[in-house]
C-alpha cells in the first residue's frame, strides 16, 4: 500500500500548526540545547588544535635549526636516552611539523604564505616523569649545536587545558540537562496530538488503516521538532565560529591565535548537531506513540 | 463482558439481530468479530479468516473487509459527509481518483446526495448515521456489523436506517446488528440470537424480540 506524501505532509503540518505553541517550545529547546552541545565540540576542537604539540603528556620541546646536521640531532638523541628523568621522547620531522604548522597558524594567512616547509624546525618531544624537571633540562638543551630554542611552558598549557575541560564539562551537563527536557517536551507534544486526534486515530483503526499509516504523521512531527531545532543550533555554531574569527582578527587576540576551528572541525561538529536533533525529535515522538498508540 | 459456550454459524448474505439486556454481551461479541479483542478459548472465523492466528500487522487488511457502524455514529464534527467518508478511503491509501468517483457514489445511495457540503452538526441523526453507513459501505464489505445504529433514533428515522441496511444485505453483504429495538426485530422476522450472560439463550429462524413479550 502506497502512502500517500500529500497526506503525509497535510497531516503532519496540520499537527505542528495545531500545537504551534508546544512545537515551538521543543523546537528552541532543541536549538538551545543542541547550541551548548555545538560551542563544547567547537572549544574542544580549537584547544585540542592550539595543545597539539603537547598531546600525550609531552612537557619539554627541542626544536632543532631547520638545516640542523643528523649528527647534531642523534647527540641529542644519545644524551635523552640516558637521561634518568625522561620517560619517553619521540622525534617530529619537517613535514609532519609543517602540517601542523599549516593547522595551527590557519588564523594568519599571511605568516602561513611567508614560510615554507624548509624553514620549518624538526623537533623531540620529551615526556618526562617529573613535569618540574622541564625548565633545568630544557636549558641544558638550549645551547646545543643544532637547537635552536626548547620550549617547556608546559604549566601555562596545562592550565588551559583544564580550564575548557571544566568549561566542556559544565556546558555539556546543561546540554544533557537541556536535551532530556527537549525530548520530554517532544513527547509531550506528540501525545496531546494523539489525545486531539483520537477520534481520527480510532476512525482509521475501524477502517482499516496500517498501523505505520496512523503512526507516521506524528512521528514525523516530532522528527521536524528536533530537525528544526537542530537547524538553528547549526546556523548557531556557524555563528560562533565567525566571532572567533572575527575576535581574532580584529582585536588580535594573540593568545587565541592558536585556537583554530578548522572547516572539517564545523562540519563535523553540524553534522552531529543534526543527529542528535534527529534522535532526540524521533525518539520523544517514538516513546509517545509506542505508549499512546497500541492497537 | 465474559462470552462463554458460543457457537454460531452465520452464512454469507445473512440477516442477523443479536438481541438481550445490557451487559449480556453483545458488544463484547462484536467485538471479537472485529478482532478488537481476541477469545481466550475457541476459534473464530470471519470472512474467511481465523481471528486467533490472525497476524497483528494483517488485522487492518482484515478490517477493510468489515463495515462497522455505532450508535453514537463516531463522525469526525469539523469534516463534511463527504470526507468523512473520503476520509476511510484516504486512509487506506486509495486514490484522489478513486475517491472521487466512489464517495458522491455511496452517498447517492444513503441518499444525501444533496448534503455531502454538510457538517455532521448539520445532519439530523438519521443523516448521520446514513453518512456512517456510507462510510462504513463504501469498500464493499463482506460483513456489516452494526452496534445498537438505531439507539439514537426516533421509530421513523430508524426505518429508514432499516431500510437502508435491508438494501445493503441484499447486495450480498452479511449484516449482524445488536439491537434493543423490539418493534425492528419483530417485524423484521429475520434470524434472531438472543444472549444472557454471556450465553446464547435462543438462536432462532424468523425469530421475534422475545419469546412471549
Amino acid at each position: 500500500m502506497a502512502i500517500s506524501v500529500e497526506y503525509v505532509v497535510k497531516e503532519t503540518a496540520g499537527n505542528l500548526w495545531r500545537n504551534r505553541l508546544m512545537s515551538l517550545a521543543a523546537v528552541l529547546t532543541v536549538a538551545v540545547s543542541l547550541s551548548l552541545v555545538g560551542a563544547a565540540l567547537l572549544i574542544k576542537q580549537g584547544v585540542s588544535t592550539a595543545t597539539s604539540q603537547w598531546q600525550g603528556g609531552v612537557q619539554l620541546l627541542i626544536f632543532f635549526n631547520p638545516n640542523a646536521p643528523t649528527s647534531e640531532k642523534h647527540s641529542v638523541e644519545v644524551q635523552l636516552k640516558q637521561m634518568a628523568e625522561v620517560k619517553s621522547f619521540f622525534y617530529v620531522d619537517r613535514a609532519a611539523s609543517y602540517k601542523e604548522f599549516k593547522r595551527l597558524m590557519a588564523n594568519e594567512p599571511d605568516l602561513l604564505n611567508a614560510v615554507t616547509q624548509n624553514q620549518i624546525p624538526p623537533s623531540y618531544r620529551v615526556v618526562l616523569k617529573d613535569p618540574a624537571e622541564a625548565p633545568a633540562l630544557g636549558k641544558i638543551f638550549a645551547g646545543q649545536p643544532g637547537v635552536k630554542t626548547t620550549e617547556y611552558n608546559f604549566g601555562a598549557i596545562k592550565t588551559m587545558l583544564d580550564l575548557s575541560s571544566i568549561a566542556q564539562a559544565v556546558i555539556i551537563a546543561l546540554a544533557l540537562v537541556l536535551l532530556l527536557s527537549a525530548t520530554v517536551l517532544i513527547f509531550n507534544v506528540i501525545r496531546v496530538g494523539i489525545f486531539a486526534r483520537r477520534r481520527e486515530v480510532s476512525v482509521m483503526k475501524l477502517v482499516g488503516a496500517t498501523n505505520w499509516f496512523i503512526r507516521i504523521p506524528f512521528m514525523l512531527e516530532g522528527l521536524t521538532q528536533g530537525l528544526v531545532g537542530a537547524v538553528v543550533a547549526a546556523a548557531g555554531v556557524l555563528g560562533l565560529q565567525s566571532l572567533f574569527n572575527y575576535a581574532i582578527n580584529h582585536f588580535g587576540v594573540k593568545l587565541l591565535s592558536g585556537f583554530v576551528i578548522t572547516s572539517s572541525d564545523v562540519i563535523f561538529t553540524e553534522i552531529f548537531v543534526l543527529a542528535v536533533g534527529i534522535v532526540v525529535g524521533a525518539g520523544g515522538s517514538m516513546i509517545a506513540v509506542r505508549r499512546y498508540l497500541e492497537v | 463482558m465474559a462470552l462463554s459456550d458460543i457457537n454460531i454459524d452465520v452464512e454469507r448474505g445473512e440477516f442477523v439481530f443479536l438481541v438481550g439486556s445490557s451487559g449480556s454481551g453483545k458488544s463484547t461479541l462484536l467485538r471479537l468479530l472485529l478482532r478488537e479483542e481476541r477469545p481466550d478459548a475457541g476459534r473464530i472465523w470471519v470472512s474467511g479468516k481465523d481471528l486467533g492466528q490472525l497476524a497483528p500487522w494483517k488485522v487492518p487488511y482484515f478490517r477493510r473487509n468489515i463495515g462497522v457502524i455505532f450508535q453514537d455514529f463516531r463522525l469526525l464534527p469539523n469534516r463534511t459527509a463527504f470526507e468523512n467518508v473520503a476520509f476511510a478511503l484516504e486512509v487506506i491509501g486509495k486514490s484522489k481518483k478513486t475517491i472521487s468517483a466512489q464517495v458522491p457514489q455511496i452517498l447517492d445511495l444513503v441518499g444525501l446526495s444533496d448534503k455531502m457540503g454538510r457538517l455532521p452538526s448539520e445532519l439530523s441523526g438519521g443523516e448521520q448515521q446514513r453518512v456512517a453507513i456510507a462510510r462504513a459501505f463504501v469498500n464493499r464489505p463482506l460483513v456489516l456489523l452494526a452496534d445498537e445504529p438505531t439507539g439514537n433514533l426516533d421509530p421513523e428515522t430508524t426505518w429508514g436506517v432499516m431500510r437502508l441496511l435491508e438494501r445493503i444485505n441484499r447486495t450480498g453483504t452479511t449484516v449482524v446488528m445488536a439491537t434493543h429495538d423490539v418493534g425492528i426485530v419483530d417485524s423484521m422476522r429475520r434470524r434472531v440470537i438472543e444472549l444472557d450472560h454471556g450465553t446464547i439463550q435462543r438462536d432462532q429462524d424468523r425469530g421475534i424480540y422475545g419469546i412471549g413479550v
